[in-house]
Parts: C-alpha cells; sequence; structure tokens
C-alpha cells in the first residue's frame, strides 16, 4: 500500500463524486455525490498523515474536524431539502429556479 | 501481488464499485445505500492505514449518523426513491467528460511526483489511538487542539439548532 496508489484511489473517488454531483438533478443524490468528493478528500488527509507527516497526529485530527464540519454541513442542506420539498413538492434542481433572471 | 497489495485491491475496488453506485443508481435510496457500502470500505481502508480512532469515527459520524440522517430525508420527500430524476444524455456526457479529464489532471501529476512520493516513509502504528488523540484535542498548551475542539463543539450546536428551525414547519406553510 503506497502513498501514490492511495491519492490515486482518492483521485478516483473524487471523480466519481464530481460526475455525480454534474449528472444528477436530484438533489439529494447531488448531496450525496458531494459527501463522496469529502470522503475522497479524508481519503488523501489520512494518506499523508500515515505517509511522512511530520505531525501525523495532527493529520488524524484534521481529518476528524473535517468530518465533523461534513456532518453540521449535511444536516443543515437536508434541513434546508425538507424543508423546500415542503414548499414547492420538487427536488428537481432544474425547477429550482426563482433567482433566475 | 503480496497480501498487502491485495488486501488493498480489494478494499479499493469496494470503494469504487460503492462510489459507482452512488452516482448510477436511478434510485436514491439505493444510492444512499451504496453510499453506507463506500463509507464501510473507507473505514477498513483507515483501519489497515492503523487510523483506528478515524476509522471509528467514520462508522459513528457518517454510517450511524448522517446516512441515517439522509435515509430519514430520503423517505419523506421522495416515498422509497422511486420518484427519480432523469438526466439528459447531453449533460451526462458533460458530466463524464470533465471528471475523466479531471482524473487525466491529478493523474498525470500524481506520476509525476512518484519519486518523491515513495521516498515517504509510514509513521509509526500509533498516530490515531484514542488516548493520543484525546490527550492532544483537550491539552491547551501548544501544538494542542483545546481552542478548535471546543468552536467545533459550538459549531455542531448551531448547525444542529440551525437545522431544527430551518426544517420547522412555520405559518405560511399551512
Amino acid at each position: 500500500m503506497t502513498l501514490e496508489r492511495l491519492l490515486l484511489l482518492a483521485a478516483l473517488l473524487f471523480a466519481v463524486g464530481l460526475f455525480g454531483l454534474l449528472s444528477r438533478r436530484h438533489l439529494i443524490g447531488m448531496l450525496l455525490s458531494i459527501e463522496l468528493m469529502l470522503n475522497a478528500a479524508n481519503v488523501n488527509l489520512i494518506a499523508f498523515a500515515r505517509f511522512g507527516a511530520s505531525d501525523p497526529e495532527g493529520g488524524a485530527l484534521l481529518s476528524l474536524f473535517s468530518i465533523a464540519v461534513a456532518a453540521a454541513e449535511m444536516a443543515v442542506a437536508l434541513a434546508i431539502l425538507v424543508s423546500m420539498h415542503r414548499r414547492r413538492r420538487t427536488l428537481d434542481a432544474d425547477e429550482i429556479n426563482e433567482l433566475f433572471g | 501481488m503480496n497480501a498487502e497489495t491485495a488486501v488493498f485491491a480489494a478494499i479499493a475496488a469496494a470503494m469504487v464499485l460503492g462510489g459507482l453506485g452512488t452516482v448510477l443508481a436511478r434510485n436514491v435510496l439505493h444510492a444512499a445505500l451504496s453510499l453506507v457500502f463506500c463509507f464501510f470500505g473507507t473505514a477498513v481502508l483507515y483501519l489497515s492505514l492503523h487510523a483506528e480512532f478515524n476509522a471509528l469515527a467514520q462508522v459513528m459520524v457518517y454510517v450511524g449518523g448522517v446516512l441515517v440522517f439522509v435515509v430519514f430525508a430520503i423517505l419523506m420527500t421522495s416515498g422509497l426513491g422511486e420518484r427519480h430524476l432523469r438526466s439528459g444524455k447531453a449533460r451526462v456526457a458533460v458530466a463524464a467528460l470533465l471528471a475523466g479529464s479531471f482524473l487525466a489532471l491529478v493523474r498525470r501529476a500524481v506520476s509525476r511526483s512518484a519519486g518523491a512520493l515513495a521516498l515517504r516513509e509510514p509513521a509509526n502504528d500509533g498516530f490515531s489511538t484514542l488516548e493520543g488523540l484525546g490527550r492532544t484535542l483537550l491539552s491547551p498548551d501548544e501544538g494542542g487542539a483545546l481552542v478548535p475542539f471546543e468552536l467545533m463543539t459550538a459549531l455542531l450546536l448551531a448547525a444542529l439548532v440551525g437545522a431544527v428551525v430551518v426544517a420547522r414547519r412555520t405559518e405560511e406553510d399551512r
């Protein structure tokens, strides 16, 4: 298990998430893709903490903070989606266009 | 191929399959379940990198917390996820093109610096133990992370209260 392979794995996961974010229309599906990308970034953090970091513990901590921020972001985003669904009866990103001039 | 490489290949394959399931499944509920699969694979990867506490946090926060919340949100808004939205072929093609070029770019960057990356030595196995991380998180000295830790608790509290306020039924909804 080398650092190079870990970075390639993370890049692959990030690209898969990017594809999902750009191709999906369902807002929850887009959120799931964002989670996938955040997870790929976390894999990178752990990989660099494990290999050659001057402060490996700091790397592990940074990844924990990133998980916590992702959880907070997800809570707010899902609350917004539930509220939006209640008002608009849709979660289609193309139909939510009030700000489209 | 030695055992470690085989284990890594198996974990990586599971993670990528879970990720592909997440972005390709028509049903959003199936996508969320594929993401659970991918996150479990990530936790196993962390275990094999000796980041034990991160693996535990991954399972508890993501699988136990965030994805349960996601499944609830899907059930509340989209039924069993069958109300999927098709995206057009052109959109899928553009997305695949952009994601593919991103991947090619990063691959090129990584393979260019492969020599420098290979020189890095693995850290000792105890870099993510419960005791070590706990001491660092609660130590007010330099190098400790007490202030960020307390700020994080405030952020989580604010986010959860904010989520309740945003999702609550208001007068104008009735």
